[in-house]
């Protein structure tokens, strides 16, 4: 009786019109949307490939200079782009991907892409994601909103009951024949993906099982939406009713929850803006040790302290350039202003997140979108994974350099300059982005939410479905 | 006839309770959303106002160090950052460039999410290191803003569908379409009857509901010529909707199918054209990826640096007026620093304006396009009635580049003459005042809305006299 019932309402999807050409839709857009994204992840490697080698060589070839004087010039950490991102942008449009690293001062990532765009791309854009969190769930109404209404409708619902074939059985039916062309189109989707991507030179940390799990995270989110279009289908007597509420449920989950959890969160745990942010690491900075001001009390005390560790009386006897001793002392305080700061944005962020994660609760959409660009490496955790990889890199950086004036040169000798060749002995930054179990740790709890729709909408359609 | 519909429409419409319900949801969707839009429109007067009262805090000091070192006292604090330097002043006492928001700024988040509302250029800096975007989780800027414009361009359509779908389908689902085909008035004009009824109520709903959050929320002073504007372009954005109702009721007679053409039509206008079109902006007009202004800024930056006492030969030659001023004639790294970077902006002016051309290119591109979708038109005027589109934030960009120019240059005689700025100098500091764009009111936006719409009319009634194979009784 399931496959029976499963079959034949395939068939009758199949014969409807307009099911066929929305599915046919749906294909093109997915198909198109690969499409574009593939060619944009290609052309945003090779841009990034030759970012990196282009500042290295700058780097590299800036001839004999002061170590400080490199650590003012700087130099650039470039985010690349993950595999995953073909099917998931994220929020990578919106946070930049190149970090200016340079002498005192950790700066925020530049250059964002949407800053670089019209209004228009507010709208959004025709990306698998989009397709994926909201054209589908929109198919999934499409095929299922009348699949009990219209046994009412028709008068054929009293026949059905005349069987004597336990309903949930036609009811199950009913779920498999929405839930294989959704299964077969996503599975398409991610096949191709999957393939493309094995396919693309150096595709570098793409594994299949992060793209079986954005897959299983997927599925579980056309579950929890077929289950709550069945159910309504269930509960009311019209399909025109059934439509409208069903789609009220797509607005508010797709569209309003999203907007307004973000509203709530900014009001409630609102970030700084850029200059204020600015004035308070500015301030935090002057209480401490400058590395630039010998006379200022800070240093007077450094002075004093490293006198007596050293068991002289000037610093010109001290071992090493007390001017690069004393830069880098400054450059550490710097660095523990700027983790104080940022901590304080990703404390805000976590704060925020919680905004998200209690409208979850009306929302399958909002835990499905933290999880699938986590596992797409397009989230804002791993936007911060970066900045603090890329500080980590500043740090070492400053410290390279200014270990090379302190050890080579005397006290006041500004006009050191380190050879031409030194510049090659820095390390080259690399950034291995967090790996798929550490994802899923972190985001146990979106997984835990997507858990419970799945338990609630599934014990609701049970329950209905026994007293039809 | 028009009578006994507008009567018997109004008892329906009460007794079904629709009005009841739009009217709560209208109130509840406004009042959300302009707080919403209030809220940050609220938080960027506070900040731009806490950045005004900082600098005024600092020119203060400035004035009492000054003091200090004009009457020869000893100061406290790190020498180059002392004012009398002209280029202390420069670096260390900025001025606040702000972008006030609009009267209508709460209607629309547009792109204030994305950018910042106040900057601070110094002499050091160059253009394109001033970061024109605002401190915001990209989350955030993933999901957007819950603000009025949200309300009308997304979801009013949407209760415009759920208030229409079955006008005619639904009196042939309950057999009463035969009864009414007795009646002497065609299909055509009592479907045309019954949507302009309801397109009146809901008009009067919206107006009243916008009207009274407005007043509830106190926005004060009402700036009514911008209110009318805003109302205009709904009233005319959801004339569109119900045309396209219309067009609908007529074509199909079964409840379902019309919800699901219209909703159809809801994401094309909606969602779909709007991303496509941007996809094909992009791609038609690509901008140059910034990693390669990156390299070319460094690999500019690291000549001029080299030729840095060549390049300040060179800029005394060409200003000769400093030579002959200044008797010192001496010469610190500033000078040196403030000449190659003129040339390095100079240099650069090539490919920072190849962006601008592009984005402009992709304005130009989106207005010539967007009379594909309403949706857009009714985006993108709410944005700029708001000043909030891209345009204006482009505008503001430029003024404040011009304002860092005009920053620097006033510091350029004192620097080359080797004069020392006193507190006299305080008063003559460049300020900014920001210029907003110039509105037109969104009427070519309405205009362009009411010609789709009348259009979409006109469709419906032609239909009335091509001869039809299936009549609007049959059955199937």
């Amino acid at each position: 009786m399931i496959a029976k019932t499963c079959i034949k309402e395939l068939k009758e999807l199949m014969r409807d019109g307009r099911i066929r050409t929305a599915f046919l839709i749906v294909i093109v857009l997915l198909g198109v949307a690969i499409w574009i994204s593939a060619r944009q992840y290609q052309s945003i490697n090779e841009q990034y490939q030759s970012a990196k080698t282009t500042e290295r060589s700058v780097w590299d070839d800036q001839g004999e200079k002061n170590p400080h004087s490199a650590a003012h010039y700087g130099t650039y950490a470039f985010k690349p782009k993950y595999p995953l991102s073909l099917l998931d942008q994220g929020v990578d449009k919106y946070a930049g991907s190149s970090i200016f690293l340079e002498a005192h001062k950790r700066n925020e990532a530049q250059f964002s892409v949407a800053a670089d765009q019209t209004g228009l791309a507010r709208f959004g854009d025709l990306t698998p994601d989009f397709i994926l969190l909201f054209i589908i769930p929109l198919f999934i109404i499409l095929l299922g909103y009348n699949s009990f209404t219209k046994e009412r409708e028709m008068g054929t619902l009293t026949l059905l009951k005349s069987l004597g074939v336990p309903s949930w059985k036609w009811a199950l039916g009913k779920w498999l024949a929405l839930f294989f062309p959704i299964l077969a189109i996503t599975a398409l989707l991610f096949l191709l993906a999957g393939i493309l991507l094995s396919n693309l030179q150096d595709f570098g940390v793409f594994n299949w099982t992060s793209l079986l799990m954005m897959f299983v995270v997927y599925i579980g989110y056309y579950v929890a939406f077929i289950n709550i279009v069945l159910f309504i289908s269930l509960k009311v007597k019209k399909s025109g009713i059934a439509l409208v509420l069903s789609l009220s449920i797509w607005i508010l989950a797709c569209l309003v929850a999203p907007k307004a959890a973000s509203n709530i969160a900014e009001a409630k745990h609102p970030y700084p803006t850029r200059q204020e942010f600015a004035a308070n690491v500015l301030k935090d900075k002057q209480e401490g040790l400058d590395g630039h001001d010998p006379w200022s009390k800070e240093s007077k005390l450094l002075e004093q302290k490293v006198l007596a560790e050293y068991g002289v009386d000037s610093i010109h006897k001290l071992p090493f350039n007390f001017d690069g001793y004393r830069m880098q002392k400054g450059e550490e305080h710097e660095a523990e202003v700027y983790l104080k700061h940022y901590n304080y944005l990703k404390e805000q962020f976590s704060e925020q997140s919680k905004v998200y994660k209690g409208l979850a609760m009306i929302s399958p959409y909002l835990p499905t979108r933290f999880m699938s660009m986590a596992i797409a490496q397009t989230d804002y955790n791993t936007h911060w994974d970066f900045a603090d990889a890329a500080e980590t890199y500043r740090i070492a950086t400053q410290k390279f350099l200014n270990d090379n004036f302190a050890q080579n040169s005397t006290y006041g000798e500004w006009s050191y300059r380190a050879d031409a060749d030194f510049w090659k002995q820095l390390p080259v930054f690399e950034y291995d982005p967090p790996e798929l179990k550490t994802i899923l740790a972190q985001n146990s709890s979106n997984l835990w939410i997507l858990a419970i729709w799945l338990a609630i909408s599934f014990s609701l359609l049970l329950l209905t479905t026994k007293n039809i | 006839m028009l009578r006994y519909n507008f009567i018997y429409e109004l008892r329906l419409l009460l007794r079904s309770r629709w009005i009841q319900l739009l009217s709560l949801l209208l109130l509840l969707l406004f009042g959300f959303s302009v707080f919403n839009g209030m809220g940050k429109v609220e938080k960027r007067r506070d900040d731009i106002a806490a950045a005004r009262k900082e600098v005024s805090a600092s020119d203060q000091a400035m004035l009492k160090l000054l003091d200090s070192v004009e009457r020869g006292l000893d100061v406290s604090v790190s020498p180059w950052t002392i004012p009398s330097s002209p280029m202390a002043v420069a670096n260390y006492y900025p001025r606040v460039a702000a972008m006030d928001p609009q009267p209508m700024a709460f209607a629309s988040t547009g792109q204030a999410d994305l950018f910042t509302h106040y900057v601070k250029p110094t002499a050091s800096g160059d253009d394109f290191s001033l970061n024109f975007t605002e401190m915001t989780s990209p989350v955030q800027l993933l999901f957007g803003s819950f603000d009025l414009a949200f309300v009308i361009v997304y979801l009013l359509p949407l209760l415009i569908i759920a208030f229409t779908y079955n006008i005619l389908s639904s009196e042939k689902e309950s057999g009463s379409l035969r009864l009414l085909a007795s009646q002497p008035i065609s299909i055509q004009k009592w479907v045309f009857h019954k949507l302009i009824l309801r397109f009146f109520w809901l008009s009067l709903l919206v107006t009243v509901s916008l009207l009274l959050v407005f007043f509830i929320m106190g926005i004060d002073p009402l700036h009514w010529n911008a209110v009318f504007s805003l109302l205009g372009l709904t009233l005319c954005y959801m004339l569109f909707w119900f045309a396209l109702a219309f067009l609908v009721n007529l074509l199909s007679n079964s409840s379902a199918k019309n919800a699901v053409s219209l909703l159809g039509l809801w994401v094309v206008f909606v969602l779909l054209v709007p991303s496509v079109l941007n996809q094909l902006g992009n791609t038609l007009y690509p901008m140059p990826p910034r990693t390669l202004m990156i390299n070319e800024m460094r690999l500019q930056k690291a000549e001029a640096t080299k030729q840095q006492d060549k390049i300040l030969d060179n800029y005394l030659r060409d200003h000769p007026e400093y030579a002959i001023n200044d008797s010192t004639q001496s010469r610190s790294f500033w000078h040196g620093y403030m000449a190659s970077q003129k040339l390095v902006k100079e240099a650069l002016a090539p490919i920072v304006g190849s962006y601008e051309e592009q984005l402009s290119k992709q304005q130009d591109w989106t207005r010539k396009m967007q009379w594909i979708s309403p949706a857009i038109i009714a985006q993108e005027s709410l944005n700029s009635l708001a000043g909030t589109s891209t345009q204006d934030y482009e505008a503001y960009r430029k003024q404040v580049v011009q304002f860092a120019e005009l920053w620097r240059a006033h510091f350029m005689p004192f620097l080359f003459n080797n004069t020392l700025f006193t507190t006299n100098d305080h008063d003559a500091l460049p300020q900014f005042q920001y210029q907003p764009l110039q509105q037109n009111g969104g009427i070519q936006a309405m205009s362009i809305l009411l010609l789709m719409a009348l259009v979409l009319l006109g469709l419906g009634f032609a239909m009335q006299s091509a001869p039809r194979q299936k009549g609007i009784l049959s059955d199937q």
